[in-house]
């Protein structure tokens, strides 16, 4: 089987903290996985890791069997991060900001093809001509999702993408996401249970940097024995915060 | 020059021109000093001797003085871009940290010929109007010249933009803005004055970047007034670059540490 992920007793510690703690999992390609937890509780700095912004300082991280910190170049190539604030040139158009993102990972051929495609399929084409600083929170979320997508990696890491979304805005994204979930791996960091619900195949629960529990929606049910992921995640988040 | 560092210096190009107070500053400012300080040296009696504001003097102090708000430019857009999440983006795409570099500073060398351009095409028009004799020879001389001094500044701008978040770095450019201006001799003759005020100067790159300029639209091709200066600005370019390169590469790796 192939592996989007495999990290073994990843650490990485901040000061006193020590913000993720011996991580230590395989994810398998192809599948959308969900890494949930309250805050400070390790998502985003694994995410970090997991896509060369951060240094472990312990332990080993590959993305499709390639070592992070040996072949950072090549990690690179094959990983797209949308990052918990919306990382867009606010100047440049929609269509600009897919050029330039497209520019840095595709030969000079593919671009405009890569373009048409991506603005397809997010929708985007009735604000092509619009810059980015004067996009809706929604539409530039989704640039932004689309600026991850366009450069065809195959590992792509989403960091609570419908954070402040409105409920719309959110259902129009796990659409979205959804459809992506055919071509890419996918790692999805969310406070919002109903959509890891909704679009996950594996959940990862994170507490004080470890994981505390994992695997599909029935299993950890059957763990807990409690229905819905919120439940579970409540049982399972009090529970490590009373060991 | 790789394709990705070119996108992100045409990314940055166009981010530029989109701000209107990048042409308020690098292009209108040095066009109305350059009208005003000629207002004012038309003002003062030709018995005075006073020829630091006559046109083909100022227009190589206000070609430099528009090349500090290149340096503004430069210091406002990198720390902007290193203040928000777009930057962060970057770091985890296949761009080199050599890419950043030659990203952020080729633009605004393009930004500081077409400043250069715009100012001596106005002092042109201005020297027509006032019956002075101002070379074309010289100032293409003038253009040329100012390249090391361009580099020079957006190399300042890349440093202060690199060490400084967005709402120092604004600030610091202002003071050397100030002071460059002032010891650099564009408002005042710093030689004419001599003294302490001229040692300070002369232990600055500033002073000899007007020299140079105003040295080639003159043709005035002297060891003192243009080799050295010369010399002196396309040192302080080198180093000053390689140490805002050499800067930016350590932040980069601390932030990815």
């Amino acid at each position: 089987m192939e592996y989007a992920i495999e990290t073994r007793d990843l650490t990485k510690r901040y000061k006193e903290k020590t913000a993720v703690d011996r991580l230590s999992i395989t994810v398998p390609a192809g599948q959308l996985t969900a890494l949930l937890g309250v805050n400070g509780a390790g998502k985003t700095t694994t995410i970090r890791m997991l896509t060369c912004l951060s240094k472990p300082d312990e332990g080993s991280a590959k993305i499709l069997g390639h070592d992070v910190l040996a072949e950072p170049d090549a990690v690179k190539k094959l990983v797209g991060i949308s990052t918990q604030d919306t990382a867009v040139a606010e100047n440049l158009t929609v269509r600009e900001n897919l050029e330039f993102m497209a520019s840095l990972y595709l030969p000079k051929d593919r671009i405009k093809e890569a373009v048409e495609n991506t603005i397809a399929a997010f929708g985007l084409g009735e604000f092509e001509g619009k810059k980015a600083k004067l996009l809706s929170g929604g539409w530039k979320r989704k640039l932004s999702i689309a600026m991850a997508v366009i450069g065809e990696p195959r590992v792509l890491f989403l960091d609570e993408p419908t954070l402040g979304l409105d409920v719309l805005a959110r259902r129009q994204l796990w659409r979205e996401i959804e459809a992506l979930k055919k071509q890419m791996s996918i790692v999805l960091t969310t406070h919002y249970m109903e959509e890891a619900e909704a679009l996950a195949d594996r959940i990862y629960i994170m507490i004080d940097g470890r994981i505390a529990a994992e695997g599909t929606l029935c299993e950890l049910e059957k763990l807990t024995g409690k229905k819905g992921l919120e439940d579970v995640f409540v049982t399972i988040a009090e529970g490590a915060g009373n060991e | 020059m790789n394709n990705r560092m070119l996108s992100f210096a045409k990314r940055n190009l166009i981010e530029m021109s989109r701000d209107a107070l990048s042409y308020i500053f690098c292009a209108a400012f040095p066009i109305v000093m350059l009208i005003i300080m000629s207002v004012v040296n038309a003002s003062i009696p030709k018995e005075a001797g006073m020829t630091l504001f006559r046109i083909d003097n100022l227009a190589g102090g206000i070609a430099v003085f528009g090349l500090m708000f290149v340096m503004l430019f430069t210091a406002i857009g990198v720390a902007k871009d290193r203040s928000g999440s777009f930057l962060i983006r970057l770091y985890a795409s296949p761009m080199k940290s050599g890419d950043f570099m030659g990203g952020y500073i080729l633009p605004m060398l393009l930004v500081a010929l077409a400043q250069v351009i715009i100012s001596f095409g106005v002092s042109m028009g201005i020297a027509l109007i006032a019956g002075y004799d101002l070379r074309p020879a010289g100032l293409l001389l003038g253009a040329a010249s100012l390249l090391p001094a361009a580099l020079m500044f957006t190399a300042i701008g890349f440093l202060f933009g690199t060490l400084f978040n967005e709402k120092s770095a604004p600030g610091i450019c202002s003071i050397i803005i100030s002071l460059g201006s002032f010891v650099g001799g564009i408002w005042f003759d710093v030689e004419g004055v001599g003294g302490i005020m001229e040692k300070i100067s002369r232990c600055l790159p500033f002073f000899y970047a007007t020299k140079l300029i105003r040295s080639a639209i003159h043709l005035d091709f002297g060891r003192e007034s243009f080799w050295i200066p010369l010399a002196v600005v396309t040192c302080a370019a080198a180093v000053l670059t390689v140490l805002s390169c050499f800067v930016f590469r350590r932040k980069m790796r601390a932030d990815l540490s």
